[in-house]
């Protein structure tokens, strides 16, 4: 799991579900779907603490930033390690958020040619983001 | 609805222990007191089914004071409506099960609730055999199948299910919550096994030295963690296996097997056995239709 800390942004309600932005640095904000709000939770108040939690599995890596896509959150980093395994992969990304973990096919990453000390975009989509305390 | 608020100076192994709850049941709820030994769970029980007195305070269980101090009330344990089911059965080894049954009736009380009891817990096999050729889980069955026979307003269970494995534990689990469910009884158990706790309980108080520390939703209390997934559910992890860069986690819940990928930082404080909340977000299942 994914853990990082920020502060929450703002929060846009509509019925029982919340988009939640969160400021996890001067350049990085994050968004979130949440099916809370701040009626049913104390912790979804703006500026309150909070921790963004995303699997490993749901990190998608581009190699150049990708404005023309349907993913709100994008993180540039630089390739740390990689772990190549027969069908699936694991490399971690030094971002200025902290370091991002994604697994993904092999077969993927073979086909975008990563390497260590490369540049990428960490992509996650905003359903994939749990908030915590 | 039960209000309890007792005090009582106790002597236990640490010296003197001051015993001060406070707490409100709603009619039809199964509450856990949860605590170290000797931190006043089983007296509290013992002073609601009136084998201990109170130094103060008060009892009132739907609206009928079973204590007040202050007014000099007590009744005494036979006139309080109690079903109470110990770690030990203590049942009569000279009696057949129905008969341990039939000596727990109210004189001119109608014997119907025997058998339907028989049926609920499913003793009909087990009725004419006498506690000593059962198993410890039978007998524990018998033992709550005889509290229940009067009809309780309130039932106790002090750690019942403790001597018994884990799959005789889940069984009797199951008749607990049937039989909870089925008499509207409002029940407060003992239990130390956290798995059991939120699996059964509605509320769990923690005591401390004699006081209620912490109180709340069992899963809130133990996972200390407000999740935002609402695809949420406890389960006990059964294996954990390697499998190139991931590892395979295989997790029970309730009588579901579900499988989870996860990563070495999240097992590496797992083991087998342990219990672990299983999340994701509410967008990631699917829902299918079942042929019926």
């Amino acid at each position: 799991m994914n853990i990082f800390s920020g502060h929450i942004a703002t929060i846009q309600v509509n019925e029982s579900l919340s988009l939640v932005s969160i400021q996890m640095n001067e350049h990085i904000t994050l968004q979130t779907i949440v099916v809370e709000t701040p009626a049913t939770v104390s912790y979804l108040q703006k500026e309150n603490p909070i921790r963004v939690l995303f699997k490993e599995t749901e990190v998608i890596i581009a190699k150049i930033a990708t404005p023309q896509i349907s993913i709100l959150n994008s993180i540039e980093g630089t390739i740390n390690t990689i772990e190549k395994g027969i069908l699936l992969s694991k490399i971690t990304i030094d971002t200025s958020i902290g370091v991002i973990v994604s697994i993904l096919t092999t077969q993927a990453m073979d086909k975008l040619e990563l390497a260590a000390q490369q540049k990428v975009v960490a992509l996650i989509k905003s359903n994939e983001i749990m908030v915590a305390e | 609805m039960i209000t309890i608020d007792i005090h009582k100076t106790l002597q236990n192994s640490n010296g003197t222990m001051s015993l001060a709850i406070q707490l409100t049941i709603e009619k039809g709820q199964l509450i856990t007191l949860y605590g170290p030994s000797g931190s006043g769970k089983t007296s509290t029980l013992r002073i609601l089914a009136g084998l201990m007195s109170p130094d103060t305070g008060h009892i009132l269980v739907n609206d009928k004071k079973w204590i007040d101090t202050d007014k000099n009330i007590k009744l005494s344990p036979q006139q309080r409506k109690i079903g109470y089911v110990f770690q030990d059965y203590a049942l009569f080894p000279n009696m057949t099960v129905r008969k341990n049954l039939e000596f727990a009736l109210e004189k001119g009380q109608d014997k119907s609730i025997i058998e339907e009891l028989i049926d609920i817990i499913a003793l009909k096999k087990l009725q004419h055999k006498k506690p000593t050729t059962l198993s410890g889980g039978q007998q524990q069955r018998v033992a709550l199948a005889r509290a229940l026979v009067r009809t309780p307003d309130i039932l106790l269970l002090d750690e019942p299910l403790s001597a018994l494995d884990v799959t005789m534990r889940s069984k009797l689990q199951d008749y607990i919550t049937k039989v909870h469910k089925r008499y509207n009884l409002t029940t407060i158990l003992v239990s130390h096994d956290i798995g059991e706790i939120i699996k059964m309980s509605d509320k769990i108080y923690c005591l401390e030295d004699g006081k209620i520390v912490r109180q709340g939703n069992p899963i809130h209390i133990f996972t200390n963690n407000q999740l935002s997934g609402k695809f949420q559910f406890t389960g006990k992890i059964i294996t954990i296996k390697k499998e190139g860069v991931v590892y395979l986690v295989t997790v029970l819940i309730g009588n579901n097997v579900v499988k989870v990928i996860a990563q070495e930082s999240e097992i590496a404080a797992l083991k087998t056995g342990d219990l672990v909340v299983v999340a994701s977000k509410a967008f990631n299942p699917v829902l299918m239709p079942i042929q019926t």
